[in-house]
């Protein structure tokens, strides 16, 4: 693990991804720092972040497009896989690589509030609980980008796909809303997502009566559900959607709020999209 | 040292390694031999644990590649087909990380890298970095990654592909002396390689294994009978004639005329006879002397081009045969029913028919093998020409 962590966070400073990355990023952060905390002479350092969190839509892809495509495009995954590391640890070593060089670019931000100081009273607790936010946030990304990368072997695909992912994570709290309330559409909605749930098992697994059976199982708790509790229904589509709004719980930390949930709900994405990586190295091998 | 057990792998409905099962003991160089997309380089990623077989599994060392990966893997020195090199990394940056996640201990790192570079020939070129090294160094840099550590089981894939001919001996003898201590399997396409590396040899095709034996056994078993190719002035009547006295021929093939009296000619006589001298007696009686005489033994490029390509037809041969074979002994039947009639005359006949059809039959054979011998030193002629012209 530690061997893949240091040639992956060398490789980061010996290409231009490394840099280019920490630089867009402070200069950005920079530019709204200058602008609010600078120019605009407030103390509170959360506004900055709070207008800057759409970086990640761009920055996150450049970070992790090559970070497995470009394994198997160069076939270096044939030295990695048949190396007598188990896959765990190369996911986790890579990803403690992209990771750290995030961590990087936040420790010289998390000097900025501490440089307003000398010009009066700043709100610390709330500054530093945003910056763990932001950072707790793109971890989140981060794991995400991964996943992505592991499914292709092109860098282009890879952060296409992680830039249009990431975009909808952002935007998602302004489409649920146009999203349906009542139970009856609800009821409607959460049947397509099960049907397309079965056609994605089916095209996996490629067994029919699995897939089947899950689908009349699904659907009849759902119908069952829909008659006898109508009322669970009131407004599911939005809550549900709504967890998928990554970026979401993130204003908590903005507001002041340690939120404990939150928090665990980062790191929870962060485990899911890890294990998810590793499951699609393992499987892209036993096709 | 390493087992295989009815290996399947499946791609789709495509079958790439059909039920292959073999083993190798220590010390031994076993080289896989097959035409481009037999599966060979897929058997290797299998074993190797690269990917995962559809049925079927290796064991390396008494580790299982499925339940115990990590000590398998540790036993396993591997070089792809396309060596897995990253270009931004310096040859020596590249073997410590190669030596990183091999588990090499620390303190046995820096002479371990240090031995292989000398082995593989590359240290004056260890700081520089591999995406400027030409094909034949990221070979070789491949080499040496699958040899650090010293697994004690190497897979190369075609392990000279980009090298010059005399990159090429030098690796042979590499692998020659890494035999000392490891075990070695190599797939190559190139058959002189394999039999002058190679204990062991295994011919695959479109999957299956067709034969595995030592390269000498090959040539010798099934190139069948010994070849005499002989040039001799004179006239092509007389020296028919004085051949014919000799014994122990079974076969005689005349090449097209190419110069005034010159016959050029292949003898063909039983595996264990030597018709060497009475053929140097017979010619010298009528006087014509013999120009060159050199013994034909079938070369393994033969025996692969045989065994790949008419694999399949050899098979229909077989059945043919078995089929001609029953009604043969149909026909022994009704001639002693003919006996117990006392139809002399009718059975006297038929024997002559079946005498003449027999003939034909064998003639007929004759000449089969006739054209496909014909044919395989055509194209092993080709082949040399082929080389002579990439030499030149």
């Amino acid at each position: 693990m530690l061997a893949i962590y240091k040639k992956e966070l060398k490789s980061y400073f010996t290409s231009m991804t490394g840099y280019v990355f920490i630089a867009f990023f402070l200069c950005i952060i920079g530019i709204y720092y200058v602008a609010y905390n600078l120019g605009g002479a407030l103390s509170n350092f959360e506004y900055v972040l709070s207008s800057t969190s759409f970086l990640f839509v761009l920055l996150v892809p450049i970070l992790t497009m090559r970070i497995m495509a470009e394994e198997k495009k160069q076939k270096t995954d044939q030295l990695l896989y048949t190396s007598p590391l188990p896959p765990v640890s190369i996911i986790i070593g890579k990803y403690l690589a992209v990771f750290t060089v995030f961590l990087i670019a936040i420790a010289i931000v998390s000097l900025y509030p501490i440089i307003l100081l000398q010009f009066g009273n700043v709100p610390l607790k709330i500054a530093y609980g945003s910056i763990l936010g932001f950072l707790l946030l793109g971890s989140a990304y981060i794991a995400m980008g991964l996943f992505i990368s592991s499914l292709t072997e092109s860098q282009l695909v890879s952060a296409v796909v992680s830039f249009v992912v990431i975009l909808i994570t952002v935007l998602m709290s302004g489409i649920v809303e146009m999203f349906p309330k009542d139970n009856k559409s609800a009821w409607a909605i959460f049947s397509v997502i099960l049907i397309l749930i079965c056609l994605i098992t089916y095209a996996v697994i490629h067994n029919v009566t699995l897939s089947l059976s899950l689908g009349i199982v699904g659907e009849a708790a759902l119908t069952l559900i829909y008659f006898l509790r109508p009322t669970l229904f009131d407004g599911l589509v939005v809550r549900f959607f709504n967890w998928f709004s990554i970026i979401e719980r993130y204003d908590n930390f903005l507001m002041g709020m340690l939120d404990l949930s939150a928090v665990i709900y980062y790191i929870s994405i962060v485990f899911l999209f890890l294990f998810l990586t590793v499951q699609s190295i393992k499987k892209s091998r036993w096709n | 040292m390493i087992e295989v057990k009815n290996l399947v792998k499946k791609y789709g409905d495509y079958l790439a390694v059909d039920d292959l099962s073999f083993t190798l003991e220590k010390g031994r160089i076993l080289g896989f031999l097959g035409p481009n997309g037999a599966g060979k380089s897929t058997t290797m990623n299998i074993i190797t644990g690269y990917i995962s077989a559809t049925e079927g599994t290796a064991v390396v060392n008494g580790y299982d590649i499925y339940h115990q990966p990590e000590e398998a893997k540790k036993c396993i020195g591997y070089l792809p087909e396309i060596p897995p090199l990253y270009p931004d990394m310096t040859v020596r940056e590249y073997l410590n990380f190669a030596a990183d996640i091999k588990k090499v201990k620390r303190s046995d790192r820096e002479t371990n890298i240090t031995d292989v570079m000398n082995m593989t020939k590359i240290s004056h070129v260890s700081e520089r970095l591999i995406k400027h090294l030409s094909k034949g160094y990221k070979q070789r840099v491949g080499l040496a990654q699958a040899i650090i550590g010293y697994p004690e089981l190497l897979i190369l894939d075609e392990p000279t592909v980009g090298l010059d001919p005399m990159q090429i001996i030098e690796i042979r003898d590499l692998i020659r002396s890494l035999s000392k201590n490891h075990t070695i399997i190599l797939s190559s396409h190139i058959l002189s390689e394999v039999s002058a590396v190679c204990d062991e040899v295994m011919i695959i095709n479109k999957g299956k294994l067709i034969v595995r034996d030592t390269p000498d056994n090959l040539s010798k078993h099934i190139g069948g009978s010994n070849g005499l190719h002989l040039q001799v002035k004179g006239e092509k009547e007389v020296i028919q004639k004085a051949l014919s006295s000799i014994e122990g021929i079974t076969q005689i093939e005349y090449e097209p005329n190419e110069q005034e009296g010159i016959i050029k000619l292949t003898l063909y006589s039983g595996e264990e006879t030597d018709i060497r001298e009475s053929v140097f007696f017979a010619l010298s009686d009528v006087r014509c002397p013999i120009l060159d005489m050199a013994s034909t033994t079938m070369s393994l490029e033969d025996i692969f081009l045989e065994l790949t390509q008419e694999d399949t037809n050899q098979i229909e041969r077989v059945k043919e045969k078995t089929v001609q074979e029953d009604k043969v002994h149909e026909e022994a039947e009704v001639h002693e029913e003919a006996e117990a009639k006392e139809e002399t005359e009718a059975k006297e006949e038929t024997e002559a028919k079946e005498e003449a059809e027999a003939q034909e039959e064998a003639e007929a054979q004759e000449e089969v093998t006739v054209h496909r011998k014909v044919a395989i030193q055509e194209r092993a002629e080709q082949k040399e020409e082929e080389k002579h012209a990439g030499d030149i």
